[in-house]
């Protein structure tokens, strides 16, 4: 039994290893849900190069870090929007959107579109990465490029 | 003497609960090996205390603070007490089905239920993972929502 509980251990580790916290891109069909639930709870994706919507619990240690971590990618790419949603007082959005875990978070760009998700603390390179291939440094450049 | 409190009481030493994980993984692997249901009850007697009371008067945390602690250096990172307290009601509820099991002479049940709990400790432990964190929105998701 002691076996079986470590090989559980074993392999639950190794899948949060895998997982937690990776950028993972929104099913076929489930982007446009996804956009109406979230624009749905007042986000306006519009605002912002890049709108990262994050599901938190009180009950969640990682969430408030991943605030912190959020916030301070804000202060150099003021493009970048956060939007901190309870979770528990919206629970049928919890639901449409398959949030099991907190902090869940959802990657919108300006034409509200999904472009990913992740659950977990996010991975510190990889959310850089995102920040900043959608969002330009400094005073946001309207349109153009790429 | 008492080493410093935290500034309040709603915040813990990150390092504390992360070490009691261990002490819990221990205790529970031990009770796995022999069978043993009053160590499985005694373990849920130090998760009710953490649960119910705060972690500020969990076993492990005391013990922590009193003997690790001081040997450590100042505290670098405190997290919210909440999730880790939740999380001890998780494993408060894993440990008494687990007693209950094998002190009722049922001990498949005592084995799984004492299993599981450790899966959870030894990954809090080892990963710092808080399971029964996570299966808070879980549990909240399943009921029915009336939320006005």
């Amino acid at each position: 039994m002691l076996g079986v509980a470590l090989a559980l251990t074993a392999v639950g580790a190794w899948w949060l290893r895998r997982r937690d916290g990776a950028v993972r891109a929104a099913e076929g069909g489930q982007e446009r849900t996804a956009t109406a639930v979230l624009e749905g709870l007042g986000v306006r994706p519009g605002d912002a190069e890049l709108t990262v919507v994050q599901f938190s619990t009180a009950f969640c240690g990682p969430c408030r870090a991943t605030r912190a971590r959020l916030q301070q990618l804000q202060a150099t790419r003021p493009g970048l929007a956060h939007v901190d949603v309870d979770a528990e007082s919206h629970l049928d959005a919890v639901r449409e959107l398959g949030v099991r875990r907190t902090p869940t978070l959802f990657y919108l760009d300006r034409a509200g579109r999904l472009i990913g998700r992740s659950s977990g603390t996010p991975r510190p390179e990889e959310l850089t990465r995102l920040v900043e291939a959608h969002v330009a440094p400094a005073p946001a450049r309207d349109g153009g490029g790429l | 003497m008492l080493p410093a409190h935290p500034p309040t009481g709603r915040e813990v030493d990150v390092r504390g609960p992360r070490a009691a994980a261990w002490v819990t993984s221990a205790v529970l692997a031990v009770a796995l090996l022999t069978g043993s249901g009053v160590l499985v009850a005694l373990q849920a007697a130090v998760f009710a205390v953490g649960a119910f009371a705060g972690l500020r008067y969990a076993p492990y945390g005391v013990l922590f603070r009193v003997l690790v602690a001081p040997r450590l250096g100042p505290v670098r990172e405190r997290e919210p007490e909440a999730p880790a307290r939740f999380a001890q009601l998780v494993g408060l509820v894993f440990a008494v089905v687990g007693a209950a099991g094998y002190l009722s002479g049922a001990p498949l049940v005592g084995a799984v239920a004492t299993g599981l709990a450790l899966v959870a400790a030894l990954l809090n432990a080892a990963a710092g993972f808080c399971l029964g964190c996570e299966l808070y929105l879980t549990v909240r998701r399943a009921r029915p929502a009336r939320t006005t």
